[in-house]
This record gives structure tokens, C-alpha cells and sequence, in this order.
């Protein structure tokens, strides 16, 4: 799960809205546009399998509500 | 699964724009900057622009941290990439920015250990599967990168991870702002806020924004509708005498942020006396170092780095694209000289930089440098 085509890796402004498919202690595994993808969930602690989370770099920013996008 | 589909709707975008037409009046010109490189790529990729009415005059700011890294810190990286041992991780397009001694890819190709990352905890990892290397982390990024350098140096302290640094060149956004609104004759009537940086430091930083500088600004996410509302908002906040801070990007950002990873943050590094800044120059407290009791995990004292301040080339005007005082193309050696391929400042490095995404999209279409002025 990376950021669209096109889009920069890089860039501290772009971030990934991913659903949480499996809880693994500090980690999450998510899905995004048909991929899948571990995440750190240390901002994030109490995300549950089925949530929206907000990720970038590697970790959750925070968790999106149902229905909405990043 | 692409959560996107609702914001890209066209009926709702020529709605959005048929009231961006009314709310402005024939001949007038509104200069809205875009704060981030991500809205930047994003205007230019969905074609905005051809929504917009001649009025609206769409400005592009310093928020790629690819484009604003100094040359100079280029060439530390290099340092600590070539130093016997080390592995050096950063992020993809860090790897392409000239320095005053190349790029790291370069300095990969000449035998130093250079390796791309999606995420610092990558590099944690890499730390924790060669111990027998030192794995230095070349941290750049606004506020949103940097919970996730602060994450992975808060597991890197609780795990004893010995053979792991972060060289750290986190920048903050509201400097810059500050500097760009300080200049005399400011050309900036409004500005969108960053959307993803704004998740982590919250609405209520930029308040300073209209209370001290008399500007507007709405904060909003990355995809055309997004953007198409949050210049109408703008342009009813103008219509009805009103100059505050709103967010559009309600379904993420709270007007206090996200407590967790500005602590996470705190714990972890510390703000800088000043920073360079590529296009700004120098600017008090604008950057984060790693805090005095992480010092072990900080490259900045591990290493000797060279430290110089290295001038732009003197064709590049990446400075100027990156305040908004010009547009792309009208730096001397847009698409000629500096291409993506062969990039000759950093605007044209990052597909955030404007630069490179007017390169990639636009560059074909200049409505308004062939209008006649006063036309």
C-alpha cells in the first residue's frame, strides 16, 4: 500500500487511507488499492480489524470515519 | 478498495465551480496559495486550473520538504552514507536531489551503502537484521513524517537498538508561513492549509494566520473536490467580510490535532535555534533535532559532518517558484536545463515540487502568461 501513482513517497503532506484487516500487538496489517501493507500502530493503539486508519510513512495517523476518505 | 471515488464526482465539480465563478467579480485577481506540494500535484494532475475562472490565481508555496533541504545537508548525508560501515536509508526522491557533490544516488554508484525506504521503521529494521552495520536514517519531512521518525526512535531507545542514528532535518510549517506572509508586498490573498500535516498539528495553528496577518485560510484534504470547496469557502469567507481559519477536512482534522503524536514528537526531538532553508535562507526554531537524551540515535553528533552552506546554482530559481514570487515556467532552465531526469534544483526533483508537476502535466498550457495584462 503506497501512495498513488504519480504521487511523491516522499512528501510529508501525503498520507493513505488503508482498512485495517488484522491487529498484531504495535502493528496492523492494512489494504489499500489491492495492496496490503504493515503499519505501526503506536498513535493508534486501540485500532480494531474493519477501521479506516490515516497512514503515512509507515505508521497510523489517525483513523478516518466510516465512509469518508483521505 | 480506493476511498476516493465521492470526492473525484464531476457533476459536484462543475457545481463547485460554477460558484467559484460567481463569487468573484470580472477582472479582479484573488491569489490563493497552496501551502502543500501534495495540493500542488494534485491541482495540476486533475486539471483545476481549467475549472477555475481567469480571476482565481492559484500560487504555489514552500510545503514539498524535498524542495526546501539545502544543498548543504545533501552533502552530510553523503558524508555519513560514505563513512566505512554505515548504511544510509532515506526516502526515494531524497536519493535524486543534487548537492554541492552530486546526489546519493551518485554516491551509491561510486560504493556507498545508499538504501530506499517507505518508512523509518524499514530502516529500524534493516538496523536490527545487520548488526553488524550501522543504519542511519536520513529523516526529512513537515509535521506529518514526523511522529513516524519519532516512532521508530522511541522502539529504537525500548529495544537497546545500538547500530541505528537518525540524521534528522524535520522541518516545521508555520515558519515558513510566517516568512512568506512577512514579505513586503505580499501577492497572497488567501491560503489552503495543508491537509495531512494539519491531521497531526491540528486547525488551531494557524490561527495567527488571520489574526495577525489579516489572510484567510482553509484547510483540505488532496482530492479535486476537496480542493474546488475549500477555494468557494475561501471566496465566501472574502463575500460575507469574514478572515478566520475553517477546515474542509473534517473526516480527519481536529482543531486541536492528534495529542498522541504531537507528545510522541515532544519526547523525541527538540526544536532547532534556526535551519536553512532552500529559498528562504535561514529561519529561527523552523526544525527539529533529535533530544539530548537520545543522543546515541542522533547522526548530527555520531558523525562529523562538513556542515557548509552550499549557494544554488545560480540558474536555478527554485527560491522564487518556492515563495510564489514566479511560476515554473518562467525560471530559465524549466524543462531545458532541469528536467525530472536531470534535475537541476529540487522543485523539479519531488512530483510535489511545482516545478515537477507542472513538468508532468501542464506544461502545455499557459492561459495566463499569453493573457495580455489588464486584459
Amino acid at each position: 500500500m503506497r501512495v498513488e501513482t504519480g504521487r511523491c513517497l516522499t512528501c510529508g503532506d501525503v498520507a493513505v487511507a488503508a482498512r485495517v484487516e488484522a491487529v498484531e500487538g504495535v502493528e496492523a496489517v492494512v489494504s489499500a488499492n489491492g495492496e496490503r501493507e504493515r503499519v505501526g500502530i503506536d498513535l493508534v493503539p486501540d485500532a480494531r480489524t474493519g477501521e479506516i486508519l490515516l497512514c503515512h510513512a509507515g505508521i497510523a495517523l489517525e483513523r478516518l470515519a466510516e465512509g469518508s476518505a483521505a | 478498495m480506493r476511498f476516493v471515488d465521492e470526492y473525484r464526482d464531476p457533476v459536484l465539480a462543475r457545481s463547485l465551480s460554477a460558484e467559484i465563478h460567481s463569487l468573484v467579480t470580472a477582472g479582479e485577481v484573488v491569489r490563493i496559495m497552496e501551502v502543500c506540494g501534495g495540493h500542488t500535484h494534485a491541482i495540476y494532475r486533475h486539471g483545476l486550473e481549467e475549472l477555475l475562472p481567469p480571476e482565481i490565481e492559484l500560487v504555489h508555496g514552500p510545503g514539498c520538504p524535498v524542495c526546501v533541504i539545502p544543498m548543504g545537508r545533501v552533502d552530510d548525508a553523503i558524508a555519513i552514507a560514505e563513512t566505512e560501515g554505515v548504511t544510509l536509508a532515506t526516502f526515494g526522491d531524497m536519493m535524486r536531489v543534487p548537492g554541492g557533490r552530486g546526489s546519493l544516488l551518485e554516491a551509491n554508484a561510486r560504493g556507498a551503502d545508499v538504501r530506499m525506504v517507505y518508512s523509518p521503521l524499514d530502516a529500524l529494521e534493516l538496523a536490527r537484521r545487520e548488526p553488524e552495520r550501522h543504519v542511519c536514517f536520513f529523516a526529512i519531512g513537515f509535521e506529518t513524517t514526523a511522529p513516524a521518525t519519532a516512532v521508530t526512535l522511541l522502539r529504537a531507545r525500548d529495544e537497546g537498538v545500538a547500530n541505528f542514528s537518525v540524521f534528522c532535518n524535520h522541518v516545521l510549517i508555520e515558519p515558513p508561513l510566517r516568512a512568506i506572509l512577512g514579505t513586503p508586498g505580499l501577492r497572497v490573498d488567501a491560503f489552503v492549509g495543508p491537509g495531512h500535516v494539519s491531521s497531526v498539528i491540528g486547525t488551531d495553528a494557524y490561527r495567527f494566520i488571520p489574526e495577525e496577518f489579516g489572510r484567510p485560510i482553509v484547510v483540505t484534504a488532496f482530492e479535486p473536490i476537496d480542493l474546488l470547496q475549500a477555494i468557494v469557502m475561501l471566496l465566501r469567507q472574502r463575500a460575507e467580510g469574514r478572515c478566520e481559519v475553517e477546515n474542509q477536512y473534517t473526516r480527519v482534522v481536529r482543531s486541536e490535532g492528534n495529542r498522541r503524536a504531537l507528545d510522541a514528537i515532544a519526547e523525541t526531538m527538540v526544536t532547532r535555534e534556526d535551519f536553512e532553508w532552500r529559498g528562504l535562507g535561514v529561519l529561527a526554531r523552523s526544525a527539529l533535532s533529535v533530544r539530548d537524551d537520545l543522543a546515541t540515535f542522533d547522526a548530527e553528533r555520531l558523525f562529523a559532518l562538513p556542515g557548509a552552506r552550499i549557494e544554488d546554482p545560480k540558474a536555478c530559481r527554485c527560491g522564487e517558484v518556492l515563495t510564489g514570487q514566479i511560476k515554473p515556467w518562467e525560471c530559465g532552465v524549466f524543462g531545458t536545463a532541469c528536467t525530472p531526469e536531470r534535475p537541476l534544483g529540487t522543485c523539479m526533483v519531488s512530483s510535489e515540487g511545482a516545478c515537477a508537476a507542472f513538468f508532468s502535466y501542464g506544461r502545455l498550457r499557459r492561459p495566463r502568461e499569453e493573457a495580455p495584462v489588464g486584459a
